[in-house]
């Protein structure tokens, strides 16, 4: 078995920091064996959630998009990444929107009260914020955070089983690549996920 | 004479006239009891893609989007009291929005790198910003995580924070029409604001 790794670009900047954050991860992961596909969830086709709540009986959403095939793929993946920037103080509304397409797990599993994914799985999942942020104040990614752990939660990530690697201070395309830690603290990340997969049994 | 005091609301619900519309609508009405000029704004029936990251307006000043929420951008420019509404999704505020407060990132330009915009104390003291929502849970630390979108946003407008109309456990009490205190509440926060505004105008009337 292939570790399988699904990870979200949402900056709507191609190859901008958090982009180049992301990369440096998934090429870690492949290193190490790691299958990793990455969506560019700007150029998807992911609308935004209509709060219609028709999930919470439906056991799925009544809007027909890009979402129908992450939603197998969320499912399926061993380890989900998704990578932000930091824009006015919380995610991109990208990002947010992908977020809020999670409710059909959330009604799956506190409404319906099935399952996500089969009782083997618990447990064995990773989830992983990579952010970035222009702004140099250490508590910049703060707000962002509970959102990223609805997302996680409803998906049956636990909250042990989430990893943070948030990179402050850089705003101008590329600045992380100046950073004096972010590329060797990405693969450390992606070799310490891969091991702790690999030890609870995934691949 | 000044003018009167022009109001808007800007209501980021996908779902029209749930508990965060019907909310706003309740400020609104108690603005407008209180004599103010008072417009909606509901961003789900308007067409407009959120920012692209792009940094042009780092440059010039002005977003390369033209859309519908370019009007509606500059209209934020010319009232006293903006009031953003936006239910819980997720522990933030709604993708919509947070793609309207992105949007605003041209003048954040302006006033941080261009140095051509800049509100005074005066003009923040006028100008008054209120954040409207709900929330299906009942955790009292539901809406902390949009309340720093929110200061952005009104930081970067010339807005200062004036209050929040919030109200948590939706689910319990079956919608805002069931909670005993929330639509009163709401409606005097409207009336409150406009009156505030408009003393401030009278005592610096000339002659006054």
């Amino acid at each position: 078995m292939t570790i399988d790794v699904l990870a979200f670009a949402t900056s709507p900047r191609r190859h901008g920091n958090s982009e180049i954050l992301l990369d440096w991860v998934l090429a870690a992961m492949e290193e190490q064996g790691a299958a990793v596909e990455k969506i560019v969830v700007a150029e998807a086709d992911i609308r935004p959630c209509r709060g219609c709540n028709v999930c919470e009986t439906l056991n799925r959403c009544v809007q027909r998009d890009y979402m129908d095939y992450l939603h197998d793929r969320i499912i399926a993946a061993d380890c989900i990444i998704l990578a932000s920037p930091i824009y006015c103080m919380g995610l991109c509304a990208q990002a947010k929107a992908l977020v809020d397409r999670a409710q059909v797990f959330r009604s799956r599993k506190y409404v319906l009260h099935l399952p996500i994914v089969p009782p083997e799985r618990k447990g064995k999942r990773v989830g992983i914020f990579l952010s970035t942020a222009g702004q140099n104040w250490d508590y910049v990614f703060d707000a962002a955070i509970p959102s990223v752990k609805c997302l996680f939660h409803v998906v049956d990530i636990r909250n042990t089983d989430i990893r943070y690697l948030m990179v402050n201070g850089v705003d101008e395309k590329g600045a992380i690549e100046r950073h004096p830690t972010a590329k060797a603290d990405a693969a450390a990340l992606a070799r310490e996920v891969v091991r702790h997969l690999r030890e609870v049994g995934v691949a | 004479m000044s003018e009167t005091v022009k109001v808007l609301g800007i209501s980021g619900s996908p779902r029209r006239h749930g508990n965060t519309e019907t909310l706003l609508d309740a400020v609104l009405e108690g603005a407008r009891e209180a004599g103010g000029d008072v417009e909606k704004v509901v961003l789900r029936q308007l067409d407009f893609t959120s920012c692209r990251g792009c940094n042009a307006c780092h440059r010039t000043g002005v977003c390369v989007i033209s859309d519908d929420l370019t009007a509606v951008l500059e209209k934020i420019t010319a009232v006293d009291v903006l009031v953003l509404a936006s239910p819980i999704y997720s522990m933030g505020i709604t993708a919509e929005a947070k793609g309207l407060i992105d949007r605003a990132q041209y003048f954040w330009a302006r006033k941080f790198i261009l140095k051509n915009l800049y509100f005074t104390d005066e003009h923040i003291r006028h100008h008054k910003g209120i954040f409207v929502s709900t929330a299906g849970l009942g955790w009292e630390n539901v809406f902390d995580a949009a309340f720093p979108a929110l200061t952005a946003f009104f930081n970067t407008t010339g807005f200062e924070y004036w209050d929040n109309v919030i109200a948590n456990d939706m689910d319990r009490y079956g919608g805002v029409g069931g909670h005993p205190t929330a639509l009163a509440e709401a409606r005097e926060k409207g009336r409150s604001v406009v009156v505030l505004i408009r003393k401030m105008q009278i005592a610096e009337e000339p002659g006054a």
